[in-house]
């Protein structure tokens, strides 16, 4: 193999790299802020004491999150997404028992660690250093 | 359990590849840049296999990130001399003309106990036989002798000698290596007539059998 083919492999592989990566960062962005976003929502329906659609839309989100069970599986660390896993089981627990206090600590929790989640994944400074 | 045995199958299928890719030189003698990568690389590929809670790919992405730059690195030593100096450092003349050089031992952190013993292993014990002792940028220690302490060859000799030729296998193990045989020129019925007169009657019957572009023949014959 030539030298200037390997380097050509080398900065390609680099790039490639670089690019599923950042990729990754705004994937993880995405899919976290819209669950976020429901969370969000299924908060303001519990909030009007509507238990029920707050309940339905949460096990949607916690079905989605299911779905992307390989991705987050593959590159989050698993100690991660098991509390996140944890805390969504919490949350359908506290809007089963209807329990409006202990329901918005958890929710907060769970939409907090999601964040972190995804947070962790970005191309930022702070996140290198 | 199945966890760890597949990601230590992947990991070290990979960095085997790595070492194949990076060539013959990264096993044997090791640049500064080579051998943080070869510790690295170990370090790295040793905490997803025994943590299963990482993810595989946290190892396998530093690790292709490391054998990348590496091969950048390599290839920008062989274009540049600049860069070379940079990455790899300059050879260091220890003796000189049977002199030490103490400033530059002092720089290159050896110790005389470390050159004495380097000296010992290559066959030299007087500093005096050495016109230079090199410390290359790999460690290794070359030591050229003064003229007059080097063995003479045929040419100082003024003798005429024959030049053997690469030796190829052409039996191996009782196993015929027929691309080789070819190589050299030959053909089944030569090489039956070599077996004949070796007293054997089938390759299955050979342990070795050497042939060198002379036609010089290194025979051994299979234990029974």
């Amino acid at each position: 193999m030539s030298c200037v083919k390997r380097l050509y492999i080398a900065a390609g592989l680099l790039v490639l790299l670089l690019a599923v990566s950042l990729t990754n960062a705004w994937y993880a962005q995405s899919i976290t802020g819209d669950m976020r976003e429901q969370l969000r929502q299924a908060q303001e329906l519990a909030e009007r004491e509507d238990w029920s659609r707050a309940e339905a839309l949460t096990r949607q989100v916690y079905e989605d999150w299911q779905g992307h069970h390989f991705y987050f599986h593959t590159l989050m660390r698993h100690s991660d997404t098991d509390q996140v896993l944890r805390a969504f089981r919490q949350v359908l627990e506290y809007l089963q028992l209807q329990e409006p206090d202990q329901y918005n600590a958890a929710n907060a929790d769970l939409m907090a660690q999601l964040e972190l989640l995804a947070e962790m994944e970005q191309a930022t400074v702070v996140n290198v250093l | 359990m199945f966890t760890g045995l597949m990601r230590t199958m992947i990991l070290y299928i990979l960095i085997i590849a790595g070492v194949r890719l990076m060539g013959k030189r990264q096993v044997g003698e090791l640049e500064p840049s080579e051998l943080v990568l070869s510790l690295i690389i170990a370090d790295l590929a040793s905490v997803p296999m025994q943590d299963y809670g990482i993810p595989l790919l946290t190892g396998i992405v530093p690790i292709l990130t490391l054998m990348s730059l590496t091969m950048i690195l390599s290839v920008l030593t062989m274009k540049s001399v600049r860069f070379r100096a940079v990455l790899c450092g300059r050879p260091s003349i220890i003796v000189q003309n049977g002199t030490l050089d103490q400033k530059e031992m002092a720089k290159t952190r050896l110790t005389l106990d470390e050159l004495l013993e380097e000296l010992r292993c290559k066959g030299y014990t007087d500093l005096s036989q050495i016109k230079y002792a090199i410390l290359e940028t790999n460690g290794q220690l070359s030591v050229l002798p003064f003229a007059n302490q080097k063995p003479p060859t045929a040419r100082d000799l003024k003798v005429s000698v024959e030049e053997g030729g690469l030796p190829r296998v052409v039996v191996s193990d009782g196993r015929l290596l027929e691309g080789n045989l070819k190589l050299l020129g030959h053909d089944r019925p030569w090489l039956d007539r070599q077996l004949t007169q070796r007293g054997c009657r089938d390759v299955s019957q050979v342990f070795l059998l050497l042939v060198d572009e002379t036609d010089a023949v290194y025979f051994a014959k299979k234990e029974s």
